[in-house]
């Protein structure tokens, strides 16, 4: 199974561009509609595995392209709506949404929902094992592993290295790293980050990887 | 009824009788009647009279007592007109159509000012919800384009979140019993929401935050529960003292889950602790900061009074915590089992 394949409705043009950058960010193949007259045609044209829908379209509700695309699919459907109201979500669940997020919605918890959703239901495996220069991060087993020998991490670090090894080569900023770090529920403060990238680096050393782990001064680190 | 004044009242009666008893004892005098039977009749006169008079205000003082006991059971004094009959008595009769008129426009003007109201609430409610789109797409825009500067944008998005939200609760907060539904909720998803929430109010402020997760569920409203976190947490930043701490972790006794938010901040004196739930009450320390509201603790207070969950507080000069009762319903887990 290839990537995973997402549609938004939404009719504000700031938030569905935004939004299809954040998705396509994080790997997913976004179409999001910009035309409201046929959504259902839209949905059976692009077969997505999951629809962010918005509830207040123009001439149209987004709880009836729901209830219509009930009638012949059971796509994860996440309602996303700035009226939260009991009613609202209420129905949403009763015409079969999956999930309501109400806006203004926090970008981690969105995307976690997607991703929990889409694994719910697909069952997919996520690739969970990062590489990079022959080192390979195992997410499963929360441990690294060079040339044959490994190394155990804490959630903490394997946090870390699981950010740096998503933005291998790139320069990671110490905000980004423990804003990250916040978004899977680690709260880290910029100490505590210095004191695990040293553990880190101890662990990475007792493997075989020297200064696998750079410094950028004054900009943060790299792979 | 005032007794003095009724019979003061009666005063030009009581005279006219008098004057007439005078001129009828002169007449019967010149006429030669003897004083024996004048007095006889006089005296049969006053007693006629007074017992008339007497019976005459017990009546009316039984009236106006029976008008008074129904305004007093009256809730909304201003329907009396609705219960009183109609008076048989001329000059009561303009009492009480006086009284009718005030009464139909009192309706009329409550009815305006209810309309006004309630259009204006709703306004405010649409308002916030139109406002939440252009706050999701700022949002979104910092998120996808990061740099010290959004950074700096995002903390202020977070603010204008909260405030946005306190004003929605606030609207809402006297029919929360129309706007909540009860789940079944994992305890820590909620924690971490609330915190995620607040993620650059408690990272700027350097704030150390340690949950001690457990997979505690109960049942009640999400998004109220998150609200109530928020307003602890918040008031945990605002009152923080140097390197500031929040602590949150529950504790099962008997039948309850009680989530503990605890902080190391500035405490609560002993003299505001039992007010703080008041609304409009800031004490020492909102008076000496100047940006409390006194409003975040009362809603906190409200919402969980409607939620049925308890809320208890406990400070000193090391800190404050918070602490709110989860009742476990066992029937709902036997149902399920």
């Amino acid at each position: 199974m290839g990537v995973n394949k997402i549609m938004i409705i939404e009719d504000d043009i700031v938030i569905r561009t935004e939004l299809k950058k954040l998705l396509i960010g994080n790997g997913y193949d976004v179409c999001a509609i910009s035309d409201f007259s046929n959504p259902i045609e839209n949905i059976k044209a692009y077969k997505p595995h999951l629809i962010i829908l918005d509830i207040k379209l123009p001439d149209i509700s987004g709880f009836s392209i729901c209830s219509e695309t009930r009638g012949f699919s059971n796509v994860p459907i996440i309602f996303v709506t700035s009226c939260d109201t009991d009613m609202d979500e209420l129905n949403s669940i009763m015409l079969g949404g999956d999930a309501f997020i109400t806006k203004p919605y926090n970008t981690a918890i969105l995307l976690a929902k997607i991703a929990s959703l889409l694994k719910r239901v697909y069952e997919t495996q996520k690739h969970t094992d990062y590489e990079w220069q022959g080192a390979v991060l195992h997410l499963e087993s929360s441990s690294i592993e060079y040339n044959g020998s490994k190394a155990e991490l804490t959630k903490n670090e394997l946090r870390i290295l699981c950010f740096l090894f998503k933005n291998a080569g790139k320069i990671c900023s110490r905000n980004d790293i423990v804003d990250y770090l916040w978004d899977n529920q680690l709260y880290v403060d910029d100490n505590a980050l210095s004191v695990n990238i040293n553990r880190i680096r101890d662990k990475l050393v007792s493997i075989g990887l020297n200064d696998f782990i750079k410094t950028k001064h004054r900009q943060g680190y790299t792979l | 009824m005032n007794g003095k004044l009724y019979w003061k009242n009666q005063l030009s009666f009581l005279m006219f009788q008098m004057l007439c008893m005078l001129t009828l004892s002169v007449f019967l005098l010149a006429v030669g009647n003897s004083l024996d039977s004048i007095l006889l009749i006089l005296f049969t006169w006053i007693l006629i009279c007074a017992v008339f008079m007497t019976i005459a205000c017990q009546k009316r003082k039984r009236e106006m007592d029976k008008l008074l006991r129904l305004q007093e059971q009256l809730k909304e004094k201003y329907l009396i007109p609705e219960l009183m009959k109609v008076p048989e008595r001329a000059d009561d009769q303009v009492f009480y159509f006086l009284l009718k008129a005030a009464e139909k426009s009192m309706l009329e003007h409550i009815e305006v000012i209810e309309r006004e109201r309630t259009d204006y609430k709703e306004y405010i409610e649409q308002w916030i919800h139109e406002i939440k789109t252009p706050i999701t797409a700022m949002k979104l825009l910092c998120e996808n384009n990061r740099s010290p500067f959004t950074r700096e944008l995002l903390a202020e998005l977070e603010k204008t979140t909260r405030f946005t939200e306190q004003a929605l609760y606030y609207a809402r907060s006297e029919h929360t019993e129309k706007d909540y539904s009860i789940h079944e909720i994992g305890l820590f998803d909620i924690v971490h929401n609330a915190i995620a929430d607040n993620k650059y109010l408690l990272m700027k402020n350097d704030v150390a935050v340690n949950v001690r997760e457990f997979d505690d569920t109960v049942f009640s409203d999400e998004k109220w529960v998150r609200f109530i976190l928020n307003q602890l947490i918040i008031n945990a930043v605002k009152y923080r003292a140097e390197q500031p701490k929040i602590y949150i972790y529950t504790k099962q006794r008997n039948d309850q889950i009680c989530l503990f938010v605890e902080d190391n901040g500035i405490g609560i004196s002993a003299n505001d602790l039992p007010r703080v739930f008041e609304k409009g009450f800031t004490g020492e320390n909102g008076r000496a900061r100047q940006n409390a509201t006194g409003i975040g603790l009362y809603l906190c207070k409200c919402l969980c009074d409607k939620l049925g969950i308890g809320i208890d507080i406990v400070s000193d000069t090391n800190g404050t915590t918070i602490m709110l009762f989860f009742n476990i319903n066992h029937f709902i887990h036997q149902v399920q089992g």
